[in-house]
């Protein structure tokens, strides 16, 4: 597959490891900074993984000018606008961001809002709009391995008074630095590994199937899935087994850079409405919400999920399996995982056991049909037809 | 793969720029004659909050159109630029932006291939896609909006009607559904 024209960009330097976090410094060095702001949340300081970035930092000559630890699940305006303003009160010069989604886009909002020098990030909703920015270093730590937001430039930021997660994307948004340490995801527990794990999955089928794909986004989308096969459920059933930790992180960063270049469609449109409107976690959401995307979108991407069978079922299943009934054993194989997922760690299969009601549905369709990821979907979808998708996963 | 769409490489910049900006005037008479003829394009433009501009444009200082809903109307500014878009969808050059505004690329591959930078909500650029899509199936012809669009064109109204109703710059809109 050669589109007649795209773009792709992958900036950030990757530190994968053991020890990875004590290559931090060198690393803040080499971008010229010395007083850090390091933002995470509560729970991760109270987990003792804090410690771990902040030992490495002073051991390595960095300053702690900040440690911001009051970041909420969802990512909000107002918080990212704080966070701004600390760093500006502070003297700080680089940002260590240390947690999952939400820390990662807080940094994100709060790095738009200094590189622009805005007080309000509302005015910076959009795509490509930091053209000739200078951006504010920044080091990524991911503490889950799902969102692949340590390579995105992608963030999603929650607007309180519309209830509606918003979304900004622009290349520039990419951390300088992103470091996968196995021992910030040993702690997961079995059911986060599966929904995180099950997210980064999504990324990468969607990123292989939507109309920004490219021969660059497949290879890292192909790579992931292959990880997510061979290694969630060993993370899942064995959450100290340190290879299988890296190899998801690896995943997780994979399905990032590739769907941050290639897009998601509407299983992410779906899931960031469930999130907005009934309050799904989103790797839930994407879990329950895959194989029905990929059902509705059969028709017009099955010749790319029949490609994808090789990684999500393995050689064997794909050479054993007729070119026709590849796309559809494709889909079986994100059931089966998901079932697996749900008999050994909980992971809900349908949006009922998320918490969503019937009545929710109309508005979730709603939402979801205004969502930016939705234009980038293989196939055009209308408000009925997601409703449609939406009550089959209910 | 799929076909590359470039317009006459020896046609100068100059022109491609002129023929942008006759194109930018009709496509925003186009978006209000929809607002008229369509309850599709009508039931979006009716969401969108009271005062919002929604600009067209092409860089550096290149031709823009841009479209007002204000006082429960829909009207056609131009290229009017003294006014503060709410949605801005920018062209990063008219190479980019000519096979779009032509019907030989469609609008969400033109993002796709990040030849537009959007500025304002990403919901409403989402309900300006939809409405483009609607006003492109009145302006082309099935042959090029086959190519062009997510789906079949369908019409509310035939084609000479949308055309004569580019004679006209506001669009009345109805009040129901309408957010403030």
């Amino acid at each position: 597959m050669i589109p007649s024209y795209y773009e792709f960009a992958n900036t950030a330097k990757v530190l994968s490891g053991e020890g990875a976090i004590e290559n931090i410094p060198f690393e803040l060095k080499n971008l010229r900074c010395a007083r850090a702001l390091v933002l995470t949340n509560k729970q991760l300081r109270g987990m003792g993984l804090v410690d771990i970035v902040l030992s490495a930092l002073t051991d390595g000559g960095i300053e702690v000018g900040v440690l911001y630890d009051d970041v909420p699940v969802d990512s909000a305006v107002t918080v990212v606008n704080d966070v701004a303003a600390a760093f500006r009160d502070s003297g700080c010069d680089c940002i260590v961001a240390v947690g999952g989604g939400s820390v990662l886009d807080t940094a994100k909002g709060a790095n738009i809002v200094l590189s622009t020098g805005a007080t309000d990030l509302l005015e910076f909703r959009g795509a490509d709009r930091l053209v000739g920015r200078y951006m504010t270093p920044f080091v990524a730590v991911p503490t889950t391995a799902g969102t692949g937001s340590e390579v995105t430039g992608a963030a999603v930021i929650k607007d309180t008074e519309r209830h509606v997660k918003m979304g900004f994307a622009s290349f520039n948004l990419v951390p300088d630095v992103a470091v996968l340490d196995p021992r910030m995801t040993l702690g997961l527990p079995p059911r986060l590994t599966a929904s995180t794990g099950m997210d980064a999955l999504t990324h990468a089928v969607e990123a292989f199937s939507c109309k920004q794909a490219n021969p660059l986004s497949d290879a890292y989308a192909r790579t992931a899935i292959d990880l997510v096969r061979e290694y969630l459920p060993a993370a899942v059933a064995n959450g100290r087994d340190a290879k299988a930790r890296l190899a998801m992180a690896n995943a997780a960063l994979l399905g990032g850079a590739a769907f941050s270049n290639a897009m998601v469609g509407v299983v992410h449109a779906m899931g960031h409405a469930c999130g907005g409107v009934a309050g799904v976690p989103h790797g839930d959401a994407m879990a329950v919400l895959l194989p029905w995307g990929m059902q509705f979108n059969l028709e017009c991407a099955g010749p790319r999920y029949g490609e994808l069978l090789l990684h999500l079922a393995g050689p064997d299943v794909y050479a054993g399996t007729p070119e026709a009934q590849r796309p559809a054993a494709a889909i079986g194989a994100v059931r089966s995982l998901l079932q697996h997922l749900h008999e050994v760690a909980g992971q809900p299969t349908t949006l009922a056991e998320c918490g969503v009601s019937r009545e929710q549905l109309p508005e979730i369709a709603r939402v979801a049909a205004d969502d930016g990821a939705i234009v980038f979907n293989p196939k055009d979808a209308s408000v009925d037809e997601i409703l449609g998708i939406l009550e089959a996963a209910l | 793969m799929e076909r590359d769409v470039r317009i006459g490489p020896g046609i100068g910049r100059g022109l491609k720029r002129v023929l942008a900006g006759v194109v930018f005037a009709v496509m925003g008479r186009g978006l209000v004659a929809c607002a008229r003829l369509d309850d599709r394009v009508r039931r979006d433009v009716g969401s969108w909050p009271e005062g919002t501009v929604v600009t067209l444009a092409i860089a550096p200082r290149g031709p823009r159109t841009s479209v007002r809903k204000q006082g429960g109307r829909l009207e056609a500014m131009g290229g009017r630029d003294d006014v503060e878009p709410t949605l801005l969808v920018t062209f990063k050059n008219v190479d980019g932006a000519l096979p779009v505004l032509l019907g030989m690329k469609g609008v969400v591959q033109s993002f796709a291939e990040h030849r537009a930078t959007l500025s304002g909500d990403v919901a409403l650029g989402i309900s300006l896609v939809r409405c483009l899509h609607v006003v492109e199936g009145y302006l082309f012809p099935d042959i090029m909006t086959r190519r062009i669009l997510p789906r079949p064109a369908t019409r509310q109204a035939g084609h000479l009607r949308a055309y004569a109703g580019l004679v006209l710059r506001t669009a009345s809109l109805p009040t129901e559904g309408a957010a403030s």
